[in-house]
């Protein structure tokens, strides 16, 4: 269920580095699915801060695309009561009015009426309406975020749902420099965030991607190969509106990318994750365009190497010359250097008592020749 | 033709005449004479050195496109900045982060020599001297014997240890090398535009002039994540592109190595080919997934890969002949943790069993020269 992901964020951050950092990348597609992932991480998260399993003590959500409520209410189905809710979680809430025009109007209609009727301030929503300021936003989530009360450390997470939407008010400087300092900053334990990618440029997701050390794509489960974009087949719609694949990659502090496979589903009011079948993994031949053969020796093959005997008469050590001739007769002192010098070339000869590992095997074809004879096989054509 | 290891790079019949051909083969600390007039200085790292045909070129630009999973270009960049402080050249760094001076604790440490380091060194000394003793016994028509490689590299073993040093990435440099340095910290991170960089390079580069002997000090240049998210003037790429130009144009008349990080990622496909284009020497970092088996059926020496360099181009100069290198894909290890090694991909053998990989530090050094076909 997304648990390594859920499982970095809880760990946190170590000191001396920057919080982990999450990028959930959704598309157009598999819209209500990632969605779905977003809440659904959220509320992990937030069941294991409230248990104390995790290194913050709060979760603050910046809520750009969904009322606070939507929130509150799936946390709550996932077994988080009031009082664990009330501790643990708050919600800037930049959804109801971002721009401040419903105070604007309130307070036209209402001239002298000083009261703000808009804040429904309960306990863990606050109200944000400026949010093209984002040096403001900063000092908000850092204010709601050291509310937290609790022994130790006061760490505390983010979740910023959605970075689309604020990218409608924001540039992407002003936003990437909002997350870097929020990761950077010593009280915050963990971040996360959702971007829909095909709502931007290419390299706008991929700036965001390059901020994070874990990056999560739901992607549609099938694609409609005729045209991703027109309704024409309604049944492909319908696959991808109920079930998506969760890729993870999870950047590791060595340099190397895990690749972690899932698939998710929505089931009745809740969002449930599976481990993924086999999936097919090409190795990615553009990775490694050369690879050469190394042919280099170890230790062990050059000593092994060494202890060959030469299929030559002096094998420079100062014995006698034996020459093996396959039948296991007994070495005789000398046999002619002639004979023997131009048949080197094919018969590959080894001495009988060969050394432990360099050892050539040569059996005759056939024991019934004559050794070493120079007859010419040929002479019994009669041409 | 036979030749140690590769070194036909930039070989070409004519050469500009320099005052004292062997002599001042190494001119001021740091700086390497190379054919062509071209001087080198060190990257940090001795197998990229190697790769690169001497170091990277004095008067160029070196671009590294980070990739967004993996953190290698840091490496890199640390081990260009330490060479430069125990060569104690002047260096200008610049990163995308508040406080650029944090990032000078993290440069590394020289390896400390120990005795597997010097018996390394002795095997390396020794291949080379056979190669002489045997170059002594044949007799060798005189106009081959410029393709053999550094002659002096026996004579100048000392020199030689000294151009390039080996670094260990888990010590940090010590503070003394560091204060009494001439090292300026510029951040571009709450910068507007680029024109602020602009002026502390050109301050920093006009007290580098390039004159002809070779032997003045070199600078250094390293800017660190030039177009990452969080710089204000992130999204306005002809000002960066115009930024990289004078820069470039700066250096060539200076006696300075300037090298950029990148993430290309961030860039339009159009300006990315922009930035490529303007590099001189163009390296890549690309990273590796993790226990990925078919990576692991693939290759030798998996295991203790980090991440691969990609060499794209290889800077040149005076000269019409292009740098060809033998691989361009490098895969970046760690030896023994602590310092980097670069060594060319090995198919593994195919029936299963990893063969075993090279002992040696670098796989075409010390050895090739026994091996060469």
């Amino acid at each position: 269920m997304a648990e390594a992901v859920v499982r970095c964020l809880r760990d946190g951050r170590l000191d001396g580095e920057h919080a982990p950092a999450l990028a959930v990348e959704g598309s157009l597609q598999c819209c209500p699915l990632a969605a779905g992932a977003m809440l659904h991480i959220a509320a992990a998260f937030a069941s294991l801060v409230a248990a104390g399993k995790a290194q913050a003590r709060g979760l603050v959500v910046v809520a750009f695309d969904r009322s606070p409520l939507v929130y509150l209410e799936f946390m709550r189905r996932r077994g988080l009561d009031t009082n664990a809710l009330d501790r643990c979680v708050r919600i800037l809430d930049c959804y109801s009015d971002p721009l401040g025009w419903k105070q604007k109007i309130q307070n036209q209609q209402h001239q002298g009426n000083s009261a703000k009727q808009f804040s429904t301030n309960k306990e863990n929503i606050t109200v944000y309406r400026s949010v093209k300021d984002v040096t403001k936003l900063m000092s908000s989530i850092t204010e709601l975020g050291g509310g937290f009360e609790g022994e130790g450390k006061k760490y505390f997470s983010v979740a910023v749902d959605s970075i689309s939407s604020m990218l409608r008010h924001a540039s992407v400087p002003s936003i990437s420099g909002l997350l870097t300092n929020l990761r950077s900053h010593e009280q915050v334990s963990s971040i996360f965030w959702m971007i829909h990618s095909d709502l931007h440029e290419p390299k706008v997701p991929r700036a965001f991607e390059c901020l994070s050390t874990m990056v999560a794509c739901v992607e549609p489960a099938l694609v409609d190969p005729v045209c991703g974009e027109s309704p024409g087949n309604l049944s492909v719609l319908e696959q991808n509106y109920s079930k998506a694949k969760f890729i993870v990659r999870l950047k590791r502090r060595n340099g190397r990318v895990k690749h972690l496979y899932e698939d998710l589903y929505i089931e009745g009011n809740d969002i449930k994750f599976d481990s993924a079948p086999s999936v097919s993994i090409e190795v990615n031949q553009s990775l490694v365009p050369k690879a050469q053969f190394n042919l280099e020796l170890s230790e062990k093959e050059r000593s092994d190497r060494a202890n060959v005997v030469l299929p030559f008469e002096h094998q420079g050590n100062g014995e006698p010359i034996r020459i093996y001739d396959g039948r296991r007769s007994l070495p005789e002192a000398q046999h002619d250097l002639s004979l023997t010098a131009p048949a080197l070339v094919d018969e590959i000869k080894a001495p009988k008592s060969g050394t432990a590992k360099g050892e050539i095997h040569y059996f005759r074809d056939s024991d019934d020749e004559q050794p070493d004879s120079d007859e010419d096989p040929d002479d019994d054509l009669d041409i | 033709m036979a030749a140690a290891g590769g070194r036909t790079l930039g070989r070409s019949s004519f050469s500009r005449a320099t005052s004292n051909p062997v002599t001042s083969s190494y001119g001021a600390a740091g700086v390497k004479i190379g054919p062509n007039g071209a001087a080198f200085v060190s990257s940090g790292i001795p197998d990229l050195d190697r790769i690169l045909g001497g170091g990277f070129l004095l008067g160029s630009v070196v671009m590294i496109m980070e990739d967004a999973d993996a953190p290698h270009h840091l490496l890199l960049l640390r081990c260009f900045m330490s060479q430069g402080v125990v060569h104690k050249q002047p260096l200008l760094f610049s990163g995308a982060m508040k406080e650029p001076r944090l990032f000078l604790g993290t440069l590394p440490a020289q390896v400390s020599s120990s005795k597997e380091d010097g018996r390394h060194r002795a095997m390396g000394a020794a291949a080379s001297s056979d190669g002489r003793a045997n170059d002594e016994g044949l007799r060798i028509a005189w106009q081959y014997k410029k393709y053999f490689g550094d002659d002096s590299r026996a004579e100048h073993k000392d020199n030689k240890q000294e151009f390039s040093n080996d670094f260990d990435l888990r010590k940090p440099l010590e503070r003394h090398l560091l204060n009494g340095q001439n090292i300026e910290c510029v951040s571009i991170q709450d910068a507007d535009s680029l024109s602020g960089l602009q002026d502390c390079c050109s301050a920093f580069l006009s007290k580098l002039p390039r004159k002809d002997a070779g032997s003045l000090t070199a600078g250094r240049i390293a800017i660190q994540s030039l177009c990452a998210p969080q710089c204000r003037y992130f999204e306005k790429d002809w000002d960066m592109v115009s930024f990289i130009r004078s820069l470039k144009a700066m250096v060539r008349s200076s006696n300075s190595v300037a090298v950029i990080t990148f993430p290309s990622t961030v860039l339009s496909n159009s300006f990315c080919k922009r930035w490529q284009h303007l590099a001189d020497t163009l390296l890549s970092i690309k990273a590796i997934p993790d226990e990925d088996k078919d990576l692991a059926k693939l290759l030798t020496g998996y295991q203790d890969m980090v991440g691969f360099l990609h060499v794209h181009k290889v800077a040149q100069t005076n000269s019409q002949v292009p740098v060809i290198l033998e691989a361009s894909t490098l895969s970046l290890k760690l030896r023994k943790r602590r310092s980097l090694v670069l060594e060319r991909l090995n198919q593994a053998p195919v029936d299963g069993s990893s063969g075993p990989s090279s002992a040696a530090s670098s796989s075409c050094s010390s050895q090739g020269s026994q091996l060469d076909f």
